[in-house]
């Protein structure tokens, strides 16, 4: 006897079925290949179920009208490399405070990866992509509720009861319009991980699905889509922070930064040679003084800084007027260098302000011959004094000047640091201005519920 | 493969028994065929598998950890949300594992020792979804319970598995992606369930060749 062998099972190419749906007669290609549980009619919403022969059955009859979700049904797009169609679209929403927030979910099929999540809310226009997790996520007990699943931890962004509104196209459950499921998110963006505890006539089912925030644009790529998305509003609950995404960087540069300031300075500094133009001590205070002397190079520009220092100076304030006239330009620079010096006890402690010395720097100053002409002036209000005490006051009776030249300005060096340190706490600050208007949506939201 | 010396008692087919099984769903005229000491004895005829979409096919190979197995079996159960496959692993060391396959996870699972659980787990009517059950020190949660029959089956199998027949199984999960299935049997007022440990698998990552084709699809 020869046995011819029976054609082996699967062995043939997989085909997409077409039937007529048993509620309105419409057309249905079925595109899961025999992997759903339930085909919900996309004309009349009619649900259907796989019988034991293969063949579909009709549970329910419905009439409901088609509507357009934002992408459709069997639409195909590829993420992350991997090629996904939509064979089910579900609607669900959840009311809070009396406001409902809708959002579609589309069950993203590939034979060889099982089924994907792209979910949509209506609400903020941000868009998600779930899968079933592998594991179960552990509970940690804290202050403000978190999970953890494979050394990812999330916190809990909201809670709320989902009912579904609508439902076209071929599920792996028994889906029906107002079916309620109880779920929690937890995020971590770009990371989400949400548990939803539904409850059926075959009893109670937990789900864990794990999920990633996706850009819009990037679902309207990957799906071909005509035209732009919803637009995005606000912070959606997965969107990766751009400040803190590139923390590390940024800190990073912050450290190269304020490492070649603090060497650049140095250098610059070194190459400085102050020195002295003029220097003169125990001048009368009321005498003015006018004085001829060559600052720098002819032609070449200097930084110099000028220093008064009035004696004595207790508990009050001197002034000079300076003025510097090139000789050749007859143009002059004129500043004014105030010192000051206070202090006294008071309860016991002593305290003080001012150092009684003045100075003034002055950058790109240009070089040649000037006359310097300086006028002082002093509290006059209560000249004379009384005998020497702490908290007394003393006039100044002489001063001293000193102009030097070629010196270092530290001003620029010190708006450089401001640079440096500003743009991470910036960043910072941008980063937690983003991370509130994320959790304004969210059971945490400041002055809500 | 050496010729297989026995023969299907209802068509005659070569019956190509290996390793554990010990029973084997005839290719030629689907007679169920069952292994006792060197007598072979005819079942019967199991009910068809149904097509659930699965792209995986008996026969096919792939590697879990470098180590080499092949599919040659499946049995198909069905429960009140459908029905899943397991395929029964043969590995390269002559060990065995079961694959499971339900609407597209896949994890790869291995009998361990039923003295780890025994005593240690609640019986089955006392098993309740997300409760924290510890095994072998590590905690795990229990995301599913389910009373399923055997639908049907093809290629060998290490048991008889009479078609209609209930049997009571848990799933757990891990923090860390760990997957056990505590396998109760017929009964499930007992605590001495068969312990199946594991972790989930996709396709790609254990190599599995060759794969069923779907029109407009490419594995």
């Amino acid at each position: 006897m020869t046995l011819e062998p029976t054609k082996k099972l699967f062995r043939d190419e997989a085909q997409a079925e077409s039937i007529k749906c048993l509620g309105c007669g419409g057309p249905i290609t079925l595109h899961s290949f025999g992997a759903v549980q339930r085909v919900i009619c996309p004309h009349c919403g009619s649900a259907l179920a796989p019988a034991d022969s293969g063949a579909l059955a009709l549970l329910e009859a419905a009439t409901r009208k088609h509507q357009d979700s934002v992408l459709p049904l069997h639409a195909r797009g590829t993420l992350d490399g991997v090629e996904w169609e939509i064979i089910g679209i579900c609607w669900r929403r959840c009311v809070v405070e009396g406001v409902a927030y809708p959002w579609q979910e589309f069950l993203l099929f590939n034979p060889y990866r099982g089924f994907r999540w792209l979910i949509h809310s209506n609400t903020d226009g941000h868009w998600t992509l779930g899968a079933n997790l592998d594991g179960a996520p552990e509970i940690l007990e804290t202050r403000h509720q978190r999970v953890r699943f494979k050394k990812r931890r999330y916190k809990h962004f909201q809670g709320a009861n989902a009912v579904v509104t609508y439902v076209e196209g071929e599920f792996t459950w028994e889906v029906h319009v107002g079916d309620r499921a109880d779920a929690n998110d937890f995020i971590d963006p770009p990371h989400g991980l949400s548990i939803e505890q539904s409850s059926g006539p075959d009893g109670a089912e937990l789900n864990f699905t794990i999920q990633q925030h996706i850009d819009a644009k990037a679902v309207w790529k990957a799906f071909a889509r005509p035209g732009k998305p919803p637009k995005t509003r606000g912070v959606g609950a997965l969107q990766p922070n751009p400040w803190r995404r590139h923390r590390a960087q940024i800190w990073l540069s912050f450290l190269v930064f304020l490492f070649l300031h603090a060497f650049l300075s140095k250098r610059l500094e070194d190459s400085r040679k102050p020195h002295t133009v003029i220097e003169e001590k125990n001048l009368a205070f009321d005498e003015s003084i006018s004085r001829e002397l060559t600052i720098g190079r002819e032609g070449e520009r200097t930084a110099i800084e000028f220093h008064f220092s009035p004696d004595p100076l207790d508990n009050t304030w001197a002034y000079a007027e300076v003025m510097l006239i090139n000789i050749a330009t007859e143009q002059a620079v004129a500043f004014g260098v105030e010192a000051s010096y206070y202090h006294g006890m008071d309860d016991g402690e002593y305290w003080s302000e001012g150092h009684g010395r003045g100075a003034v720097t002055i950058g790109g100053f240009e070089g040649g011959k000037y006359l310097l002409q300086i006028q002082t002036q002093r509290d006059t209000t209560s000249l004379g004094g009384g005998p020497f005490f702490i908290g007394a006051t003393r006039h100044p009776t002489s001063y001293g000047i000193e102009l030097v030249e070629d010196v270092y300005l530290t001003r620029y060096s010190g708006l450089a640091l401001l640079v440096i340190f500003g743009v991470p706490m910036f960043g910072g600050l941008m980063g937690w201005i983003f991370e509130r208007r994320r959790w304004r949506n969210s059971d945490y939201a400041p002055g809500g519920g | 493969m050496q010729p297989s010396p026995v023969q299907c008692p209802e068509c005659g087919a070569p019956a190509p028994f290996r390793g554990a099984a010990i029973s084997l769903v005839c290719e030629y005229c689907g007679s169920t065929v069952v292994r006792t000491g060197v007598d072979l004895r005819l079942v019967g005829k199991v009910s068809a598998l149904l097509d659930n979409g699965s792209p995986i096919l008996l026969g096919s190979t792939g590697k879990l950890d470098a180590l080499p197995f092949e599919l040659v079996g499946r049995l198909q159960l069905r429960h009140g949300r459908g029905t899943w496959n397991e395929w029964f692993v043969n590995f390269a060391d002559g060990t065995i594992g079961w694959l499971a396959d339900a609407q597209g996870s896949y994890s790869l699972l291995r009998p361990r020792d039923k003295s780890i659980v025994a005593g240690k787990v609640p019986p089955f009517a006392r098993l309740e979804l997300g409760q924290p059950i510890v095994i072998q020190g590590v905690p795990h949660v229990l995301v599913e319970r389910r009373a399923a029959t055997y639908q049907g089956a093809e290629g060998l199998l290490p048991f008889e598995a009479e078609p209609g027949l209930e049997f009571f199984s848990a799933d757990l999960r891990g923090h860390d992606g760990e997957f056990v299935t505590l396998d109760y049997g017929e009964a499930g007022d007992h605590q001495r369930p068969t312990l199946y440990t594991g972790r989930a698998v996709d396709l790609g990552g254990i190599g599995l060749q060759p794969l069923r084709r779907f029109a407009g699809w490419r594995a």
